[in-house]
């Protein structure tokens, strides 16, 4: 009984789905749009199947490299907002450097990126590391300042050094915020890695929407679009399993 | 080597039963902040002496530096002037040979009841197997038994505090610091764990600095109460109780304890602390 409603509760967004597809279908048809403007679903759906290769080649290309990107970003953000809580000098040394970083518009260092690093992968890896490490620092910070300050008094008088006081203490305790840095920041990971691959690339998600274009051969395009929000859905509930994995106690 | 840090160094080892610490504190005053305007005077001077194997309770109103003391006692904050002797060796930096049951328990939330108690096995890289059935025991003692893996906030607020109080003890350290530990609880919860703190320490003879704002606690359960006075804090009044032990849950069955909560609260109406 409850597993039915279970499924079909599953089933539901589904079914949503499927039936805007039928519209999109229908309307397409009957208003005859040009399929370089709209193409119907059954355009592109036949394209992902027969593109299906190539999709998933570029697609792991693409999603390696938002990992990377992503971690790139995300590790530094957490060491650095742990520093930033922690240390007031920290604070007043790498916050002014981290405000003007994040003024700056870090697309627009690509091609610096290009000068620097080359043309493979590290430059795609280190933009999306730039763009991603905000986020997760502003999270971080405000995670490891959010901590009662009585905690230490715990720590410190169950003898913890500074290494059992962060693994033990400071980082569970700031996980939950940090966590919510990630889940918004392995979306954007995923627009970014894409548009940098824009700029310059042989392989990639971003390399085909190019060439895509280039033919103007939308119907593609719909099917590398429908891929790389596949990509995101996937990475955005990787994230959230493993929040559930490592924060047990945040589903009670 | 100075005295300080090999106090520190013989704290740091392993569990050893063996009767309570002493405590010797003189002059000890605490000022928070700097200057004479945005300087606040918390407490003293004020001294503390607290014999191995006693029972102290500390009673004042509220804000008069209770929880203050307890801090400078642990070591946890540093003391303004004076200085305090924790078993005979100059205080200088956080006791670990300690079990501290803060105010509002202080659990981590993010683990559950037998990994918070645990934290000190985890932490002093004591033996697992030991503290494991120290632990056991005292979850069954102090009527808990059941809520080992639950996470603090799916406990009640007397749940919390035992398991808090389980945690202070787990590594049988040889002062126990309570910070009103049973203020958030309900009446009836309050007299059943002041008579299961009373049998544990009737078993273990650790050193108890007690504090409360109860005078049915500390005459429930102390060798002796100092009377606190209003901030800046001092001790004003010592009151030995004698009476003999285990103390019933319905203290009005001693006629002395009546004349023991009644000094006290002659001692509060003096002092101005009730204003009717």
């Amino acid at each position: 009984m409850s597993t039915g409603i279970r499924t079909s509760r599953a089933l539901e967004p589904v079914l949503w789905f499927a039936g805007l597809l039928l519209i999109w279908q229908i309307l397409v048809r009957a208003f005859e749009v040009p399929i370089f403007v709209l193409p119907a679903p059954t355009d592109f759906l036949a394209d992902l199947i027969e593109e299906r290769h190539r999709l998933a080649l570029h697609g792991l290309i693409t999603t390696k490299l938002i990992l990377y990107g992503f971690i790139a970003g995300a590790l530094p953000g957490v060491v650095l907002g742990y520093l930033i809580a922690k240390f007031r000098l920290a604070e007043q040394i790498l916050y002014p450097i981290v405000v003007f970083i994040q003024g700056l518009p870090k697309i627009t260092l690509a091609p610096l990126m290009l000068v620097w690093f080359g043309f493979a992968d590290t430059p795609k890896v280190i933009l999306t590391g730039l763009i991603t490490f905000f986020p997760v620092l502003v999270d971080s910070v405000a995670g490891f300042k959010s901590i009662d300050p009585r905690q230490y008094y715990l720590s410190k008088s169950v003898g913890a050094s500074w290494w059992q006081t962060f693994r033990l203490f400071e980082l569970p305790s700031a996980a939950p915020q940090i966590f919510s840095g990630l889940r918004i920041t392995i979306v954007i990971a995923v627009t970014v890695v894409i548009v940098v691959e824009w700029l310059n690339s042989q392989n990639g998600l971003g390399y085909l929407v190019l060439r895509a274009m280039d033919g103007t051969n939308t119907p593609f395009l719909f099917a590398i679009l429908f891929v790389a929000s596949l990509i995101g859905v996937v990475l955005s509930f990787g994230v959230a399993f493993l929040e559930r994995l490592l924060l047990p106690w945040r589903r009670i | 080597m100075d005295k300080g840090n090999s106090a520190a160094m013989s704290s740091s080892s392993p569990v050893r039963a063996m009767v309570g610490a002493s405590i010797v504190a003189s002059g000890i005053t605490k000022v928070y902040g700097h200057g004479t305007n945005a300087a606040l005077h918390a407490l003293g001077p004020m001294g503390l002496n607290v014999k191995p194997g006693e029972f102290v309770s500390l009673i004042g109103p509220s804000g008069c530096g209770k929880s203050t003391t307890l801090l400078l006692v642990s070591g946890l904050e540093s003391v303004t002037e004076g200085k305090i002797e924790f078993d005979g060796q100059i205080l200088r930096k956080p006791i670990s040979d300690v079990g501290i049951v803060f105010q509002d328990h202080l659990l981590l939330d993010f683990r559950t009841a037998l990994k918070n108690v645990m934290l000190q096995q985890e932490i002093r890289g004591l033996d697992a197997a030991e503290l494991r059935a120290r632990a056991d025991m005292l979850f069954d003692r102090l009527g808990i038994a059941g809520s080992e893996g639950r996470y603090p906030r799916q406990l009640s607020g007397g749940m919390r505090q035992r398991v808090s109080i389980a945690r202070a003890l787990v590594h049988d350290p040889s002062m126990l610091l309570m910070d009103e530990p049973f203020g958030a609880l309900d009446a009836i919860t309050r007299t059943q764990s002041r008579h299961d703190l009373e049998m544990l320490w009737m078993e273990t003879q650790k050193t108890v600095l007690f504090i409360t704002h109860s005078i049915e606690e500390a005459v429930g359960l102390s060798d002796r109460v100092l009377v606190m006075s209003k901030s800046p804090g001092m001790i004003v009044e010592e009151i030995k109780i004698d009476l003999p032990r285990p103390r019933p849950a319905h203290l009005g069955e001693y006629p002395e304890f009546a004349q023991y909560a009644e000094r006290i609260y002659q001692i509060f109406a003096k002092l101005g602390v009730y204003k009717f």
